[in-house]
């Protein structure tokens, strides 16, 4: 009967020289290698194309970013898929016991192999910290905004159930249910909530803050493409929690100083006619 | 069955103790539910006039003050009334319980009847624990229809949104505890006493009290559908359960029992595995599912109580006025979502961590190998346990609370993969060359690493701080824990009761059928995330009642593979009622299996042993040979002439 | 062949279990008769001449003149408007909105709900008086329409509705005279919305959203623009 293998080989990570040539072409390496080497080919074409596509045109440097991220960590992510999964298939086709009832021979009572554990640990290990440190980089602010010496443009966006409204401080009285933004311009929201926690989500430009009771909460993002997107609500807040949208329009310079102006004109002054307490109206 | 082997002091005290009488005897699942009700209406109606009204509109609290103390009545009056607290109030009294009483309340000679009261026998709990669990995965799976029916097609075709936010809430909820519940409930408590060589857990009382809970929760919580549904979904989020309807209230007083029953399992359970492993069990030779099971409900017992405080904060806001989670009032929401995710982040390795471990002891015996490394098994788990405790934050990188922490939470939780990762190269390692005998438990074996592999690398996505700026919220998030829990986890457990079916059912789990409904729903739960992964990533929030025709076809495909899971689900539950009845009665070790379980009798005798065995090596020497002078390689050892009169012989452990 | 009979026999109780479920769900969640316009004429508008439909709207300070019917229903002192929750207007018209308010208020909590919005050149009528705004201080209620991102035509119309002095004598109906609020815009092509109200008039409950705020069939609604027959 067999005692401990020899070794028990296993799919060592690629690039590494192999050992000996017999030991890497014979079974189970080399088939396993193969499998490995044709899903790893299908699932970074999955990944190279399929999650930008479903995200959509990027609409900032911030989406951009996010979307390279999804992307390089698929990449990351596919040879390890990949290996697990070739083992899995190669097993079945290979090892599967095909006689009836039990099985009367055992397997070969390999304990742990030292070598295997130490790579599968030092190689996880590795890619856990590239992945880390790419996060990392990714969400200190970038250079060009930190010594931006131009004022972002102020928007405060208050969430209520179930409608997002949006006031520019910089033109009192400018009120708005969609947000108008001008292009390469950088903007910094200041959201709140009158009543619940809301989370205010511009999908294709990457912004999402929590508005929430009591506290103001700041994100910033410079729209670099000219459009209209869509901004949803992605935290729970009650009933219509479904219907609270509405849109961001990001147009060109001039075009925004303009619908601004009209928007502080269009404010309601301070002096409102209003009825009078009493209400003499007639039914 | 005589059962003087125990070490009862047998000493005659002066005059004997008096027996439980026979009322005591009687009572059970019916006059527990009799009793709660009764009580339950009782205290509605006092509760009702005795407690102030609102003066004005702006302190309504008098409703939910009277729904929580109906509730919590209704819960207590239920465990009187099923003798829940018969034992304590005669120890009380002075009056201990005889012998004759204890083996009555562990249910000896009692038939089907002793799955209907309180009954102390861990096998019993196990059971009850097992069809409880199917009965909760039914009804969430009802709900689960209801909710991907509803979004078949955009423009929430039958439900208005306050239902479909109040089935989403109460699906998640009933799907957490079910999912929570599922392994160590019927497993742990089944099948790790006799695994460890005891006769029962250290706390037999408290078991079935920890059952018992459980039971009583389910129907508060069910109750929370005729008052109003709840607006939040499972997590609750503050302010939003402030202001809920009082379906709110069953909501979190079934929380609250929920705390407490698996905070009493927990100390059972660690107290069983740590006090009462057999003669020669250390701690290497503890097999793994052990491992899995104990440090699951310890974490459990750190984490649950997180939440039961946040829901008591609640139950204070909205039955006192007071307002910890209202900002106006000086509270604030992040309070909420820190207690919350506290217990939240470390309640998703309390479900993963026994479902595991399960695979890791299913494994070996199908095929035919030794844990690929029972250390690095060890280790991955505790890394799990260790990290799982500072990574709750990821859930709130965008809201506002603590931005500087982001960068260290997504240091912890980016760790937490390099354990996981362990055991799964453990698992593949016991594949390795081994004999696959490719029966239904180790099916599971495979798609769990299908799926897990899927769920896990979409949750390094989610803990990269700036994918989740844009992933959070959305269905990419409902698709990974989908993913992990149900693709891992739910399908781990399959496998289990596959494994376990036969000691516990005393039949053979129906291979066919049980496959059929395995593959079929493993292909539609496939169908259904991975559309779901492609709707979160075009931009759809979670828990909308009606999205937006963008997300229609991808919708539509989620629907379709959610019917396919619930035809799957549905063969799999007829496999095991079928089998359960009239399958084929099982051997007392099918799978040759070399765990303690597998060499007592099926069906197991009371006391599990006659004589404690005595253990001399693990519990994964396959292929190792048993007759070298290395006490490693010695299989359990028991006395030769250990069988008593009537009692089957062990099966042979397999070499 | 037994064994497949009793799997597919299990298959069609859940499919059964799943229906009665999903139709007693459906059943309980009572929706009021539709409301529709009434078109009649035609009128000028920037967009052109186009269709005039009128919708008369109510809003009461509880259940017993809406759609609840005369006992008021499960919940007689929740506020409601009337007498329907469930609107319909047709497409490509210009929509009046004549609405009666009968309820007492206070101020307003988000002050850009105090002002008009959406409405044609702004502006809404109270008791005969054109304003763009209400006094932030006296709102009763609001009527706000909005919709999904994803419909082609957006609509966002928000108007204020002033609110009855407190001490405003009671009528032989039991209620207080009314402010009359008339508005008017214009719809796209069919399109589902929802509409609610934006001053918090809730029960008790945190920020007064909970209670009828939270209901359908009280103080919110939907609006479907229908395509013209």
């Amino acid at each position: 009967m067999s005692l401990t293998e020899a070794r028990p080989a296993d799919a060592e990570p690629p690039g590494e020289p192999p050992t000996s040539r017999p030991a890497w072409r014979r079974a189970p390496i080399f088939p396993i290698l193969l499998i490995w080497i044709v899903l790893t080919a299908l699932l970074v074409a999955f990944a190279l194309v399929v999650p930008a596509r479903l995200m959509g045109a990027a609409a900032s440097p911030t989406m951009r970013e996010i979307e390279t991220t999804f992307t390089s960590f698929s990449l990351a992510a596919a040879p390890v898929a990949a290996l697990v999964w070739a083992i899995l298939l190669y097993s079945l086709v290979a090892w599967r016991y095909r006689g009836g009832g039990r099985p009367t021979d055992p397997g070969p009572p390999v304990r742990g192999n030292n070598r295997v554990q130490v790579v599968w640990v030092v190689v996880s290990t590795a890619l856990c910290l590239f992945l880390l440190i790419w996060g990392l980089i990714v969400i200190q602010p970038s250079t060009s905004e930190a010594s931006s010496t131009q004022a972002p443009l102020v928007v405060d966006v208050t969430g209520q159930q179930w409608v997002w409204n949006f006031e520019y401080p910089a033109a009192p009285g400018a009120q708005s249910d969609e947000l108008y933004l001008p292009v390469n311009q950088r903007v910094l929201f200041r959201v709140t909530s009158k009543d619940v926690v809301h989370s205010f989500w511009i999908t294709q430009m990457g912004v999402k803050v929590d508005a929430n009771p009591g506290a103001t909460t700041t994100i910033s993002v410079t729209p670099d493409r000219l459009g209209t997107f869509d901004i949803r609500c992605a935290e729970l807040c009650g009933l219509y929690h479904s219907y609270m949208q509405t849109h961001v329009h990001v147009v060109r310079a001039e075009e925004f100083r303009s619908w601004l102006a009209t928007a502080a004109s269009q404010a309601p002054t301070g002096e409102v006619p209003s009825p009078s307490p009493s209400g003499t109206a007639t039914s | 069955m005589s059962a003087t082997t125990v070490e009862t002091p047998d000493t005659s005290p002066a005059a004997p103790t008096p027996e439980m009488g026979g009322f005591i005897r009687r009572l059970n699942a019916v006059t527990g539910v009799v009793l709660g009700l009764v009580l339950a209406v009782v205290a509605w109606q006092v509760s009702s006039r005795l407690l102030p009204q609102p003066e004005e509109l702006s302190h309504n609290h008098h409703d939910d003050a009277v729904m929580i103390i109906t509730f919590s009545v209704w819960a207590i009056g239920f465990l009187i009334g099923i003798g829940a607290f018969v034992g304590p109030v005669r120890w009380l009294l002075g009056r201990d319980l005889t012998e004759a009483d204890e083996e009555f309340l562990a249910g000896k000679d009692q038939g089907v009847a002793r799955y209907f009261r309180f009954t102390t026998d861990h096998k019993v709990v196990g059971i009850q624990y097992l069809v409880l669990t199917m009965v909760l995965f039914g009804v969430g799976g009802l709900l689960a229809m209801l909710i991907r029916t509803n979004l078949i097609r955009p423009g929430s075709p039958f439900l208005n949104p306050t239902e479909y936010n109040a089935i989403v809430g109460l699906h998640g909820i009933i799907m957490i505890i079910a999912t929570i519940v599922m392994v160590t409930g019927p497993f742990g408590n089944f099948i790790v006493p006799i695994m460890i060589g005891a006769r029962d857990m250290a706390f037999p009382r408290l078991n079935a009290l920890s059952f018992w809970l459980l039971f009583s929760a389910v129907p508060v919580l069910l109750a929370a559908f005729p008052l109003g549904g709840i607006a939040t979904g499972w997590s609750a989020y503050a302010p939003l359960s402030d202001q809920s309807p009082l379906g709110m209230d069953a909501f979190l007083v079934t929380i609250v029992i929920f705390a407490v029953s698996s905070g009493v399992a927990g100390a059972n359970m660690t107290t069983t595995v740590v006090r009462m492993r057999a003669r020669g069990m250390s701690w290497t030779r503890t097999p793994i599912f052990v491992f899995g099971t104990t440090t699951s409900v310890a974490l459990g017992l750190v984490a649950f109580p997180m939440f039961m405080v946040a829901m008591i904060l609640l139950a204070m806001d909205r039955g006192l006025g007071a307002t910890f989670y209202v900002a106006s009032g000086g509270g604030s929401p992040w309070l909420y979502a820190n207690l919350f995710w506290l217990m939240g982040h470390p309640e998703v390795y309390v479900i993963l961590l026994p479902a595991f471990a399960a695979l890791l002891e299913i494994t070996p015996v199908f095929t035919r190998k030794p844990l690929f490394s029972f250390t690095a098994a060890v280790v991955g788990i505790a890394g799990i346990v260790g990290l799982s405790l500072f990574v709750w934050a990821h859930h709130m990188y965008v809201a506002g609370w603590a931005p500087a922490l982001n960068g260290p939470f997504m240091v912890t939780t980016e760790m937490i993969s390099v354990p996981t990762g362990l055991l799964i190269l453990v698992l593949l390692g016991t594949l390795w060359r081994g004999v696959v005998w490719t029966r239904l438990p180790v099916l599971a074996v495979y798609f769990v690493l299908w799926n897990f592999i899927i769920g896990g690398v979409t949750g390094i996505y989610l803990s990269d701080v700036p994918v989740d700026q844009a992933e959070h919220g959305s269905m990419f998030v409902t698709a990974h824990f989908h993913y992990t829990l149900m693709g891992g986890a739910l399908t781990a457990t399959m496998g289990a009761v596959a494994f376990w079916f036969p000691k516990m059912t005393a039949r053979m789990l129906d291979e066919r059928v049980g496959k059929i409904g395995f593959w079929t729903a493993q292909i539609g739960f496939n169908i259904t995330f991975l559309g779901m992964f492609a709707v979160g990533l075009a931009g759809q929030p979670r828990r909308v009642a009606d999205p937006s025709s963008t997300f229609a076809a991808g919708n539509l495909v989620s629907s379709l593979g959610a019917y396919v899971i619930g035809i799957g689900m549905l063969i799999f539950l007829y496999a095991i009622v079928h089998s359960w009845r009239n399958g084929e009665p099982a051997p007392g070790n099918p799978w040759g299996g070399k765990t303690l379980e597998w060499q007592v009798p099926t069906p197991v005798p009371l006391e599990n042993f006659a004589v404690p065995p005595v253990v001399t090596s693990d519990f994964y020497s396959y292929g190792e040979p048993p007759e070298t002078p290395a006490p490693e390689s010695v299989s359990v050892s028991r006395p030769a002439d250990a069988v008593a009169p009537g009692e089957r012989p062990l099966e042979g452990s397999a070499s | 062949m037994r064994v497949s009979v009793g799997a597919a026999a299990t298959v069609l109780a859940g499919v059964v279990a799943v229906g009665i479920a999903g139709t007693a769900f459906a059943r309980s969640s009572a929706s009021p008769p539709l409301l529709k316009a009434t078109v009649n004429g035609t009128a000028q508008t920037p967009q052109g001449t186009l269709p005039h439909a009128f919708l008369q709207l109510d809003t009461w300070p509880d259940s017993l003149a809406g759609p609840h019917g005369k006992d008021g229903g499960p919940h007689p002192d929740w506020v409601s408007y009337g007498p329907s929750t469930n609107l319909a207007v047709p497409a490509h018209s210009l929509v009046t909105v004549t609405i009666r308010q009968y309820d007492t208020g206070e101020e307003i909590t988000n002050p850009f709900f105090a002002a008009v919005h959406g409405t044609v050149d702004g502006t809404m009528t109270v008791d005969g008086a054109t304003v763009r705004s209400a006094d932030p201080e006296h709102i009763g209620h609001t009527f706000t329409v909005h919709g999904l991102a994803s419909n082609k035509d957006p609509l966002f119309v928000s108007v204020p509705l002033p609110a009855v002095a407190d001490d405003a004598p009671v009528r032989a109906d039991g209620y207080p005279a009314p402010h009359v609020v008339t508005f008017s815009f214009v719809t796209g092509g069919p399109a589902d919305y929802v509409w609610q109200c934006e001053f918090p008039c809730g029960d008790g409950t945190y920020a007064k959203f909970g209670g009828p705020m939270s209901e359908q069939t009280y103080m919110s609604g939907t609006l479907t623009v229908t395509a013209q027959a």
